[in-house]
């Protein structure tokens, strides 16, 4: 009986959903702290303007 | 016609207590793992003799209480209700017999904290614990987070309390033991995945911002899972603002968001239909009231000049505020300071989003997002009616994982869980109040033990009378399980009261 | 001259009952607007170190009420002990600008420290298990193991007089 070869190609090929969904996840999250920070510079620019 | 309770009923829920006391009591030796580690031989007794007291008890109920037949909903019902109060009681004993708590009724109030995923702390010296110890306390919330979802899935959808829950067709058609099976598998799956990801990036980041590497490494491991179980403990006093760090901080936002994701979302994300990040109903609802409330709190603490620039306001209002929202507490605040210097509205505001919380099915407690976007619908097809013909048929839906009709079943249930949470919170800010603390201090803490969020402005401590820790316990509690669940065993209980146990 | 009036300041600190002189955590965390922007003396237990290139961050504790202090590292390497478990930190006197939530540092509240000296050196706390505890402990495990054993063995026994009704 031998050792299969880790193949990392293959890992990646066989968790792609899995692996996709979790950058999905993390690129939402990402995005929504992006547009939290985005309204901190629009409230910045609003009161430089006042 | 409701029947009357009999001894089998009482023996059903006596067994399966037992045998979930088991589980507590493995549970409770895992720490003397991390205690061989870091050396700490002196609290591994208090664990070994905590976990046997459980064995002895659990074993015990299984014994007196056996029978053979398999649990109803009215049980499993009372199951899940019963099983944080036998959990928040077995495990308080190492908190207290190593003296972490005050009192017994502290270490109950920390174990029920972690349990439900609140974060609330009673410990006086947080910074000297033991590392098993605070191990013990962040693990209990990831369990804790793990087990709701699994409880909530499996036994409170069937019941169709909470109506929105009510409609997953896994749990319609299925039994309730493969369910549990199954679903446990994929649940705990998901949150090793993230705890494991987030770990590994809060150990770097901690270890590039300076820190040693195995403070790095426990701290990461610790925050992970409070944090993706949206917690909210933490190995320090300070929570995350001992770090002085805007990356910790980034990394504790990205999990502790990810953390309030609903569970069928990360399911149908990760076997490949990512489109749902866009249509999902909760994560919208959740998109618009977090956006909405840093708005207004960023707002408020800049016009009162509280803060002044971009990177303040971010990673105080924004921070607080999704910490608040996802029902974690991770705070970048010290309690005293949100009191004493933020004005009246952005504390407000944090105390509102607290009792909303995030999404469904995920750790995090309140009304939940589903619900806020149901209503909300609900809300405007109710004006599509008044202003439509009376011939015209104005039908509703909303897209989570599948398209649903709105029906009014849906908006009933979720209006039904949304007044029972506002009711409970005035009656714990009625209650706070009574004992002399101010209304803004009252609806903070209310909301936080409700909502399961961990945030204070200083009313729960240890000096917190015992009265008002017991009803921050039933609080946190009931919060935990939506309301329904702790009713339906009060009726129970009056139901026996009234008419006794039939044999 | 700053330096050696700071040394005088600290030594009549430890001369006089504790906190004279010194504010305290939870005044300073409390009116932090007051004291905003203003030099202050703290005094307090080192609960943890993060080296930042020239500088550190080092949190002190005083009586549960922690602030993070802004020093050089030159002031950092001088601290021996971090409280925790195992160990009572050193105890430092901090004096600098205290700020409610400092610009350059996100808002964080905390003291950019001029000076911090350490005041009384930190040591390691022995923790040694308690005999009657283990034993106490080891008794109850195997009670419950012997419980566990014999319950499983009275269930069948009755399961053999009583069998469960095929249905």
């Amino acid at each position: 009986m031998g050792l299969r070869k880790f193949s990392l190609r293959a890992f990646l090929k066989k968790n792609f959903d899995f692996i996709a969904g979790v950058l999905s996840e993390v690129g939402l999250a990402a995005s929504i702290i992006a547009v939290g920070m985005l309204i901190c510079l629009l409230l910045i620019a609003i009161k430089s303007l006042l | 016609m409701i029947p009357s309770l009999t001894r089998e009923d009482l023996k059903i829920i006596g067994y399966n207590l037992g045998r979930v006391g088991n589980l507590f009591s493995v549970l409770m030796l895992v720490p003397t793992i991390v205690a061989a580690a870091y050396k700490e031989f002196d609290i591994i007794p208090h664990f070994i003799a905590a976990s046997a007291v459980a064995f002895i008890l659990s074993n015990l109920a299984i014994y007196f209480f056996h029978t053979k037949n398999g649990m109803e909903l009215k049980h499993a019902v009372c199951v899940a209700a019963l099983v944080w109060i036998f959990g928040m009681l077995l495990t308080a004993v190492p908190l207290w017999s190593t003296r972490s708590t005050g009192s017994y009724l502290d270490a109950n109030f920390d174990t029920m904290s972690g349990f439900t995923t609140t974060g609330l702390t009673l410990i006086p010296d947080i910074d000297h614990l033991p590392h098993s110890i605070n191990f013990f306390r962040h693990y209990l919330q990831f369990i804790g987070g793990i087990g709701i979802i699994v409880v909530t899935i499996t036994v409170l959808a069937k019941s169709e309390m909470g109506s929105v829950l009510a409609f997953k067709a896994e749990a319609r058609e299925e039994g309730i033991r493969p369910s549990v099976v199954r679903t446990s598998r994929m649940i705990l799956g998901i949150a090793i995945t993230f705890m494991v990801l987030g770990a590994v990036l809060l150990a770097i980041v901690g270890i590039s911002e300076g820190m040693n590497v195995g403070t790095s490494i426990f701290d990461g491991v610790a925050h992970s899972m409070s944090g993706f179980a949206t917690g909210g403990f933490s190995t320090h006093s300070q929570s995350i603002l001992f770090y002085h760090s805007v990356w910790y901080e980034v990394v504790a936002l990205i999990l502790i968001i990810v953390g309030g994701f609903n569970f069928a979302f990360h399911y149908t994300v990760l076997s490949g239909k990512r489109s749902e990040v866009f249509k999902n109903i909760e994560i919208k609802t959740f998109f618009i009231t977090l956006m909405l409330s840093t708005l207004i709190i960023a707002a408020a603490l800049l016009f009162f000049n509280v803060y002044s620039s971009p990177d303040t306001l971010f990673r105080k209002a924004f921070f607080q505020a999704a910490s608040a929202h996802t029902g974690t507490g991770f705070a970048t605040v010290h309690p005293l300071q949100m009191s004493g210097v933020w004005p009246n509205l952005p504390q407000m505001m944090i105390a509102m989003i607290m009792l909303l919380g995030a999404c469904a099915n995920s750790t995090c407690g309140g009304i939940k997002a589903i619900r806020i976007g149901i209503l909300v619908k609900a809300f405007f097809n109710e004006i599509k009616k008044t202003l439509s013909p009376k011939s015209a048929f104005v039908r509703e839906k909303y897209h989570h994982i599948s398209d649903t009709p709105l029906t009014d079943t849906i908006a009933r249930g979720a209006a039904l869980i949304a007044i029972g949470y506002i009711f409970l919170f005035f009656i714990g800010t009625a209650v706070t109040m009574l004992y002399g603390y101010g209304a803004t201090d009252s609806m903070y803490d209310t909301s936080s033990a409700l909502g399961n969020v961990g945030l204070s402005s200083g009313v729960t401590s240890p000096a917190m009378p015992p009265g008002l820790k017991v009803t921050y316990i039933f609080l946190m509690w009931a919060g935990r399980l939506e309301i329904m669940a702790v009713l339906a065993l009060i009726g129970f209980v009056i139901l026996a009261l009234r008419r006794g146990i039939k044999r | 001259m700053k330096k050696l009036a700071f040394l005088i300041a600290v030594v009549l600190l430890l001369l006089v009952p504790a906190h004279a002189g010194a504010e305290s955590g939870k005044a300073l965390i409390e009116n932090s607007k007051g004291f905003d922007g203003k030099t202050v003396t703290f005094q307090g237990e080192i609960i943890g170190v993060m080296m930042r290139g020239a500088n550190a961050w080092v949190n002190v504790s005083d009586n549960g009420y922690a602030i993070g202090i802004w020093c050089s590292a030159e002031n950092a390497k001088n601290i021996s002990f971090t409280g925790d478990y195992t160990h009572v930190g050193d105890t430092v006197a901090v004096s600098g600008i205290f700020h409610m939530a400092c610009q350059e540092h996100g808002g964080d509240l905390d003291i950019h420290a001029d000076n911090l000296i350490v005041v009384t050196r930190g040591r390691e706390v022995e923790r040694t298990p308690s005999l009657p505890l283990v034993g106490l402990s080891a008794v109850l495990m195997v009670v419950a193991i012997f419980t566990i054993l014999w319950l499983r063995y009275r269930h069948k026994e009755m399961e053999k007089i009583v069998p469960w009704p095929v249905t």
